[in-house]
């Protein structure tokens, strides 16, 4: 066999495998195809067999030729393979469902106190926590409230079985945030600015659809010199637009607590019929949502003098703001939440905060 | 306190012509809260909230007064009528002879009384009929129902007594504190015993006739055969009413009214308007002159205040023609001496004391709807608590949310079962005094009891990862109890998943490399097992395989909060690439795979970091990466490390290496 009949074999042997790719459809076809071309009894093994039939002077040149010949049936099977793997490979089904990573839930008081959080933080406002079980000086007694006062009644105190302490009195469970004024004006060595938002646990004892045994409060003091009830109204609208959405109002109405001196009722304005009462401009549908277009919140007032006075702030000097509220009574109010059993908070019924 | 109000009724003490709407509204805004208006027996009833300090507005005419000055204010015609009461109240019959009275000023701010004779038992006409039911009293006869009337119009309670029946007593009215031990039965039967200290009525022999200012006694009240009335009303100080009705839980509509200060000048009104009623309805006759006693006569106290004081809280100046005027029809005297203001309030105001209760007036009569709304544009507070960090705390709840686990808020308080699953003994719980429910007695000193609670109650999940941060109270001797923030997890997956999580959780706090030193028998019967989780010097907590086959974490937050980062410590990227194999080796049974894994990692400086990536039976192979910093490593470099890994652990945990090196 003369080197140039030899050679123009090794290029058919090229030309076939290129024409049978061409018709090759699946991975398997290639497979087959390799093995037929390249494989220890394949039509290149037969060929490179046959070198020994070619004179010795051009067998260097033809050596080459065969080298040549084989990396180019190599590359024709590996570009077809990886042609193949591609297109087969990269078809998915578009409508199948998807696969969904494990998902847990913030519980949501914790979503309601982020988010009051980082509102009253936008101005200014420093989040704090005090004690959960405290003594009856901070809860009652330094906020205006002697032991007795009928005041007292309106919190469901609960006594925990423990010693009186002399000057402290009985240890409690908080039945408010307010705890916290006095002990935030002992933080700050009494020396105002104050701007808390104190947001903790507290305690009552009673219990029915609104009212659960335990429950959560968010507690606003602001005390400095020239603090006035305009900031107070200040601070509720801003509040009222950034938890409510645009165009919710605050008002304040006179109502009255041992510690703050005048105090005030807090509404925000129903979201469903804008503060107005009625569903349609006719005022014949009710609003069944609201009282009236209001929601009752909670209570607000200026600081009263002996609460400053208690915290070892002159009242002369300084005046101040407060309000608390209940964080689930705020959080149900949200628009289509429609959440109206709020010991579901508690239960712990992951049927309900999964929802969440 | 809530009182109801009908609207007819209101109007026969104010006179306008506002309707209950435009009442309703504007009332509201200035004054008491009117709640609701209900449809009842034919008229708008008002239910109306009356705060504590308001026992003025307690009453048809406290609420006429306040009205009549709040709608004028809008710009509504109204004004308080005047009363008209009877002014003739000469004995109109043969007199009867008053009971002998014997006051003690300490006690009683005033006593007062009038002997009433042949008081037919007429039922009650229709007209007070509907009201007392329109403000949810009972009805039953006119001789009884009008002492509900009056108090009901004019705030302050009265009491009628059978004349007959208490001069048989011995005709003496002897006002004192009782002892310990003394007993007195109600007009409804109920026996009570004292505890010393109550104010009482006593006769001439010590038995107790009446329980004043609260509810009368049998032996003294009306009853069928009674004849003749003696009106009567005092004004017992405010604490002993309130102190004896406490204590005895009789909370009557007259203890809640005189509890809180109802203003002894007003005994006289209702005095005349009973007598009214009583020569109206039940055909009496006065029969005595009228006995008054008013040892408590006060003058109130003015209260003065420098004019900016107003400004001050309200932001703006208020004209001081517009404070006087406001201050005056609220029935105050005004001076106004310069700068300073001067008020004396009227009697029935005693909530008026300092300077801020006369700027309340001021404010809220000219409305708080009229003042502006601004934010605060003083100094932000800077200094921040120290203990707290609750950035962290969101950062934890929204990564283990991420990752699958469910946040739970349970109650602080459990049940004793609960609480001794802590572990700890009963009597190491603080215990609430008056718990409101058997499962809400013990304040808690572990959350996984709760967290457990709760898996067990959803028994629709198959499997479940909750989490919850809250405190847990440790009792202390004579202080508040340590109250220790902790981040507790519990899961029903396996304790290798759950471990795998919280290290995963750590790393987001830029926190690596925990211990986990298995401790002792725990106390709590529903752990198996428990060891401490280290991170270098600082115990961060416990972990808990429970007999439920679930695994708990309890993390203390302080202790975190001492070793989280907000960002790592920057390390160069590595310039030699690192060399990865894996080794299997078998080891005996309950070798405790934190150590070999400790074991490896300092068997030799090139080893960076080890894993456990399988295990079979007791065959655990290891992933192993070797790393040097100066050059990457080959696989013949590597070979005598290889060996001294092997022999690391064939000595220190008899292990063997599946394969050969």
């Amino acid at each position: 066999m003369t080197a140039t009949e030899y050679t123009n074999k090794l290029q058919e042997v090229v030309k076939n495998l290129q024409e049978a790719l061409t018709k090759a459809e699946t991975n398997q076809e290639i497979t087959e195809l390799k093995t037929a071309y390249l494989g220890k009894k394949g039509h290149f093994k037969a060929l490179s067999q046959q070198i020994k039939d070619i004179p010795r002077t051009e067998k260097k040149e033809i050596g080459a030729v065969l080298n040549d010949t084989k990396t180019q049936l190599e590359s024709l099977i590996e570009s077809a393979l990886a042609t193949q793997t591609t297109t087969t490979q990269s078809w998915v089904d578009l409508t199948a469902p998807g696969v969904k990573p494990k998902l847990g839930h913030m519980h949501p008081v914790s979503q309601a106190m982020e988010e009051i959080t980082h509102i009253f933080e936008q101005i200014g406002f420093t989040r704090v926590r005090y004690p959960e079980v405290d003594w009856d000086w901070y809860v009652f007694e330094a906020l205006n409230m002697p032991k007795s006062h009928p005041a007292r009644d309106e919190w469901e105190t609960f006594f925990v079985d423990a010693p009186t302490d002399e000057k402290m009195g009985k240890m409690v469970l908080t039945t408010h945030t307010s705890n916290g004024q006095v002990r935030e004006m002992e933080r700050l060595n009494s020396k105002p600015p104050i701007r808390m938002i104190n947001i903790a646990r507290c305690y009552r004892r009673q219990q029915d659809a609104t009212h659960t045994q335990m429950f959560h409060q968010f507690e606003g003091l602001v005390v400095d010199k020239g603090i006035t009830i305009q900031h107070l109204k200040g601070t509720l609208d801003y509040f009222a637009e950034q938890f409510y959405g645009p165009g919710t109002k605050s008002r304040i109405r006179p109502f009255h607590f041992q510690f703050t001196e005048p105090s005030f009722e807090v509404d925000f304005s129903c979201h469903i019929c804008h503060g107005t009462g009625y569903l349609d401009t006719k005022e014949e549908q009710k609003c069944r949502f609201c009282k009236s277009g209001w929601h009752e919140v909670g209570g607000a007032g200026m600081v009263h003098p002996n609460v400053l006075k208690a915290g070892g702030i002159d009242p002369d000097e300084y005046t101040g703001f407060a309000f608390g509220w209940g964080v689930e009574r705020t959080y149900t109010l949200k628009e289509g939440l429609n959440l109206d059993d709020i010991r579901l908070l508690y239960s712990g019924d992951l049927r309900f905060l999964t929802q969440f | 306190m809530n009182i109801l109000i009908p609207h007819t009724w209101l109007k026969e003490h104010l006179a306008t012509d506002a309707d209950p709407k435009t009442i309703q509204e504007n009332v509201s805004l200035c004054g008491p809260s009117i709640e609701r208006i209900y449809d009842t027996e034919g008229d708008k009833v008002y239910d109306i909230e009356v705060t504590t300090n308001r026992v003025d507005s307690m009453s048809v005419r406290g609420i006429a007064r306040e009205a009549a000055v709040i709608l004028e204010q809008f710009g509504i015609s109204a004004t308080l009528k005047p009363q008209q009461l009877l002014q003739d109240l000469q004995p109109e019959v043969t007199e009867l002879p008053l009971p002998k009275i014997v006051n003690d000023p300490d006690l009683s701010k005033r006593i007062i009384c009038v002997v009433l004779q042949g008081v037919k038992r007429n039922s009650t006409p229709e007209w007070m009929g509907k009201r007392l039911l329109q403000t949810d009293q009972n009805i039953h006869d006119a001789a009884i129902d009008i002492t509900n009337y009056v108090t009901h119009e004019l705030g302050h309670p009265c009491h009628a007594f059978d004349y007959d029946k208490l001069m048989k007593t011995g005709g003496e009215i002897i006002i004192s504190e009782a002892k310990k031990g003394e007993t007195f039965t109600t007009l409804d039967g109920n026996v009570f015993e004292t505890v010393g200290g109550e104010v009482v009525f006593k006769n001439g022999e010590g038995r107790i006739i009446d329980l004043p200012s609260i509810k009368g006694t049998a032996n003294t009240s009306i009853d069928d055969s009674t004849q003749n009335v003696l009106l009567l009303l005092e004004s017992i100080k405010a604490k002993k009413v309130r102190f004896a009705s406490m204590t005895h839980a009789i909370r009557t509509t007259a203890a809640q009214l005189m509890e809180k200060n109802v203003d002894p000048n007003l005994a006289e009104d209702v005095l005349i308007r009973g007598i009214e009623l009583y020569r109206e309805l039940c055909g009496a006759k006065i029969a005595s002159p009228i006995y008054d006693e008013f040892p408590g006569q006060r003058e109130p106290q003015p209260v003065s205040l420098p004019l900016q004081r107003v400004t001050d809280y309200l932001g703006l100046e208020i004209k001081t023609d517009r404070i006087t005027s406001i201050l005056e029809t609220l029935g105050c005297q005004v001076k106004v001496a310069g700068s300073m203001l001067t008020v004396t309030p009227p009697t029935f105001r005693p909530d008026i004391t300092i300077p801020a209760d006369v700027i309340e007036e001021i404010a809220r009569i000219y409305g708080y709807h009229n003042l502006p709304s601004t934010l605060m544009d003083t100094p932000i507070p800077v200094t921040k608590p120290s203990d707290v960090n609750y950035t962290i705390e969101r950062t934890i709840k929204q990564y283990l949310a991420n990752i699958g686990w469910q946040e739970i808020y349970s109650y602080s308080m459990v049940s004793e079962e609960i609480a001794l699953e802590s572990g700890q003994p009963r009597d190491g719980h603080l215990k609430l005094q008056n718990p409101l429910t058997d499962d809400r007695v013990y304040l808690r000193r572990s959350l996984v009891p709760s967290l457990e609670e709760i898996i067990a109650q959803n028994k629709q999940e198959e499997q479940m990862s909750v989490f919850e941060i809250a405190h847990v109270y440790h009792p202390l001797p004579r202080q508040l109890p340590e109250q220790d923030l902790m981040l507790t997890l519990v899961s029903s997956d396996e304790y290798r998943q759950v471990r795998g999580a919280f290290e995963q959780l750590l790393r987001q706090l830029f926190i690596e490399g925990i211990a986990v030193k298995p401790l002792g028998e725990h106390d709590s019967t529903t752990v198996a097992q428990q060891a401490e989780i280290w991170v270098g010097e600082t115990l961060l907590g416990k972990v808990l395989h429970l007999t439920s086959g679930h695994t708990a974490l309890e993390v203390q937050m302080s202790q975190l909060l001492k070793i989280a980062a907000s960002h790592p410590i920057y390390q160069s990227i590595p310039k030699t690439a690192e060399l990865k194999e894996d080794l299997t080796f078998t080891l005996p049974k309950k070798t405790l795979i934190g150590e070999v894994l400790a074991s490896l990692k300092k068997a030799d400086g090139l080893v960076k970091s080890v894993e456990l990536k399988d295990q079979y039976k007791q065959n655990y192979t290891f992933g192993i990466s070797y790393w040097s910093p100066d050059q990457n490593l080959s696989s013949e470099e590597i070979e005598p490390i290889r060996k001294k890994v092997v022999a690391t652990i064939t000595d220190l945990h008899a292990g063997t290496l599946v394969g050969s090196v």
